[in-house]
């Protein structure tokens, strides 16, 4: 490649073919197996592979496919400014297709057959724990998992850049007893891993500030029908109802609940992983004062966050997969940005202790609802937190951001 | 009258039909498979990724050889192999996870134990009954215990539930700890040896002459004095523990099981890998498996073809069924050389 020829940056058609597709089409696999992108120019030491596992088909692609983007955005950014200390990062995509059998698979092609220096991904818990063996035991590789999650994920060189249950409870919890004046919680769950322990722990909050929990219970993922959990509400004078239900169950029963009146007599529907796509799950009108607690809104006023929301819809107009912090992608981003920042300070070393190290004490000034920092020896970051309170206006919804707490810490490992 | 016995007596037919003795085949592709079996991992030695499908390959043989011994030698259309297979893996699993041990010395044989267990105890329940069974009861009782299990398992928070069991502890020797990669393949292309070669001398005993008497006319052997069920339940047993031990070898490989290894849909791709290469004949299943397998290592990066996979390798079985019921193996090995000699019958001649 000639020297005038070494134009920063993917290759801009090969890129827009690229996207293009991707918009058109969701997503497109390459012939050679998987996905690949790769970088215009060529460097001496070769690029940087960095893999993405995420679930780009199955029950929850519309979070893996909003991942995929926001790394996808994250790198060109990276590769557009030069690099790492002038290394491009090669992306690589293995879909885990929401099936922890068949990612199993997948995630060790990205070792074994493309040998990638980091892996970036898995959105449920449970996906976690099926590819943290391939990727970090057996693989030998780097890991960085971008989702809220239940926390209590210690492994070592797996790193975690969404928040924890202290960054999401420590404060949407007393806010909701304090000030809104809420006493007695209801837990409707689904029945896996994340729930059981994110309520214990909101439990434990709950609890200390002098509130009661009036029942936790635990529903099959496609449950339909809630009316005696919609009665139990009622007799027991619940006043929040603690949700962590997920789709599919997630509709009918929010819908239910807003018919029993609920919320017109008073309650606060809250839900820890509400972010501006699952707005879109529901009518405007049942959402109407649903009260959320994550790392980043879109309504939230940083400039910084702001110019990234315009680069995304600039690479990706009129995406249905959103830049926000619900989907693990506002983690994808920081996972993205601590490993440069990692790399750089190796000085361009890319061995798997070498990068952890660095990795353990990262820090980045500027991300999508402010900086984040590794909190040394915990593998968990600490980040600002918002509470935000939905608000319904012509059929249109928005989040209202009403309290933010400056670099939360997450209190893991 | 239920089917193997119709088709057996038509293979009959046609074995009469051809008295010549023939050129055996049948050897051939045995050495010719085996070699490139024992070749590949040298062959592939620097795709790491191939080499782990290979071994997935040969542990999938193992468990389609175990289908073969039911269907293609007893005649029990065995929808359940997966629950021996699911069963063992997740034992093995357990026994890492809770017990902090892994050595294939003793997991192995346990898993053997857990297979035989299991499938001793369906036998008991399907086929020692009062009255005979027939097959579609067979297919339809084994067919409920995979399905009982895997929806038992996916509600279990001992066993993991629906998220299943994953790090799982690395198969062990003394100190030696196997990843994927070819010490693995070389363990599991043992076993395959070991249950080939021992479902091979097995089948073409006296004890496999009476198998095949019973393909023929389950009654007449009845009536001669044979414990026909009995046989039969000594051959499911003996392919459950196969199962089991593939079951265990697939978990130590794939550091993953799921509900999803216990169930019926497992339990037909055994069926699929079986009929594809040609029921009856041992090697057979191994070139099914192998084939689907690399097919579906091919194909699964097309997304045009994912989403329809399932519906292709269900068509590929109608066809099969339908146009070539011997299977790939039977387009090049004869209806006689299928079947086989037995014993004295063949030092006569």
């Amino acid at each position: 490649m000639s020297e005038t020829d070494r134009t920063r940056g993917i290759s801009r058609r090969h890129f827009l073919n690229g996207a293009g597709a991707l918009t058109a089409a969701g997503w497109i696999a390459g012939f050679t197996g998987g996905w690949v992108l790769r970088p215009r120019w060529a460097h001496a030491a070769g690029p940087i592979k960095m893999g993405i596992a995420t679930d780009i088909t199955g029950a929850i692609a519309p979070s893996g496919n909003a991942n995929w983007q926001v790394a996808q955005f994250a790198v060109e950014q990276i590769n557009t400014a030069g690099g790492i200390l002038g290394q491009p990062i090669e992306l690589h995509l293995e879909d885990t297709a929401s099936d922890p059998k068949i990612a199993v698979g997948n995630v060790r092609k990205l070792i074994q057959e493309r040998k990638v220096d980091v892996v970036l991904g898995g959105i449920t818990s449970a996906m976690r724990q099926a590819i943290k063996d391939p990727i970090v035991n057996r693989g030998r590789t780097l890991y960085i998992y971008p989702q809220l999650y239940e926390g209590q994920e210690c492994t070592k060189f797996l790193f975690n850049t969404g928040p924890s249950p202290a960054q999401q409870c420590d404060r949407l919890i007393p806010y909701i007893m304090k000030t809104l004046g809420k006493k007695r919680f209801a837990m409707p769950s689904a029945n896996y891993v994340w729930p059981q322990l994110l309520n214990k722990y909101a439990r434990k909050v709950i609890e200390a500030n002098g509130g009661e929990v009036v029942f936790e219970e635990y529903y099959p993922l496609d449950q339909a029908e809630y009316s005696a959990t919609i009665s139990k509400i009622k007799d027991g004078k619940v006043d929040c109802v603690f949700n962590t239900v997920i789709p599919p169950g997630l509709q009918p029963f929010v819908k239910q609940l807003y018919e029993s009146g609920f919320q017109k007599n008073g309650g606060v529907l809250s839900c820890v992983y509400y972010d501006e796509n699952l707005l879109n799950y529901h009518p405007a009108a049942e959402m109407e004062g649903l009260i959320s607690c994550l790392d980043y809104f879109q309504a939230v006023d940083d400039p910084f966050s702001k110019t990234l929301q315009q680069g995304y819809a600039k690479k990706f107009p009129d995406t249905k997969y959103l830049f926000t912090a619900g989907s693990a992608s506002t983690g994808m981003y920081r996972g993205v940005k601590f490993y440069e920042e990692a790399v750089k300070a190796t000085g361009g070393k890319l061995g798997r202790e070498e990068v952890a190290a660095a990795l353990d004490h990262a820090v980045l000034k500027e991300g999508p609802g402010g900086g984040a920092a590794m909190v040394p020896g915990h593998y968990h970051a600490k980040m600002n937190m918002y509470i935000a309170v939905c608000k319904s206006e012509g059929g249109k919804t928005r989040y209202d951001v009403i309290d933010k707490a400056d670099m939360v810490d997450p209190r893991e490992c | 009258m239920d089917v193997p016995t119709t088709r057996a007596a038509a293979q009959a037919r046609k074995v009469r039909g051809s008295n010549k003795l023939r050129f055996r085949v049948l050897p051939i592709v045995e050495v010719v498979t085996f070699l490139l079996l024992l070749a590949a991992p040298f062959i592939l030695a620097e795709r790491t990724a191939l080499v782990t499908l290979m071994t997935n390959i040969v542990i999938l043989s193992v468990f389609a050889i175990s289908f073969d011994l039911c269907w293609g030698f007893s005649g029990i259309m065995s929808f359940g192999q997966a629950l021996f297979f699911g069963a063992a893996g997740y034992v093995v699993a357990l026994v890492g996870r809770d017990l902090d041990f892994s050595q294939l010395l003793g997991t192995l044989p346990l898993a053997l134990l857990v297979g035989g267990l299991l499938s001793a105890a369906l036998a008991a329940f399907l086929l020692l009954g009062r009255k005979t069974p027939t097959s579609i009861f067979l297919a339809f009782g084994t067919l409920t215990g995979a399905y009982a299990a895997e929806r038992l398992v996916s509600g279990w928070q001992y066993v993991g539930a629906g998220n299943g069991l994953s790090s799982i502890k690395l198969m062990a020797f003394g100190s030696f700890e196997f990843v994927e990669g070819p010490a693995f393949y070389f363990v599991a292309l043992a076993a395959l040896v070991v249950v080939y070669a021992g479902s091979r001398v097995l089948v073409r005993s006296q004890f496999g002459l009476v198998l095949a008497g019973m393909r023929q006319n389950e009654e007449r052997l009845a009536f001669f004095g044979y414990r026909v069920q009995m046989f039969k339940a000594v051959m499911f047993i003996l392919a459950g523990m196969i199962a089991g031990l593939s079951g265990a070898l697939y978990s130590y490989h794939q550091g993953f099981t799921g509900p999803g290894n216990l169930g019926p849909g497992l339990s037909t791709t055994a069926v699929i890998y079986c009929l594809f290469g040609g029921s009856g004949t041992l090697i057979g299943p191994v070139l099914g498996t192998g084939a689907i397998e690399l097919l579906s290592y091919v194909l699964a990066d097309t997304d045009a073809i994912r989403q329809f996979w399932p519906v292709i390798l269900g068509l590929v079985l109608l066809v099969v069924v339908m146009f070539q019921p011997t299977g790939l193996l039977g387009l090049i090995v004869s209806a006689r050389e299928r079947i086989g000699s037995f014993g004295l019958r063949r030092q006569a001649r």
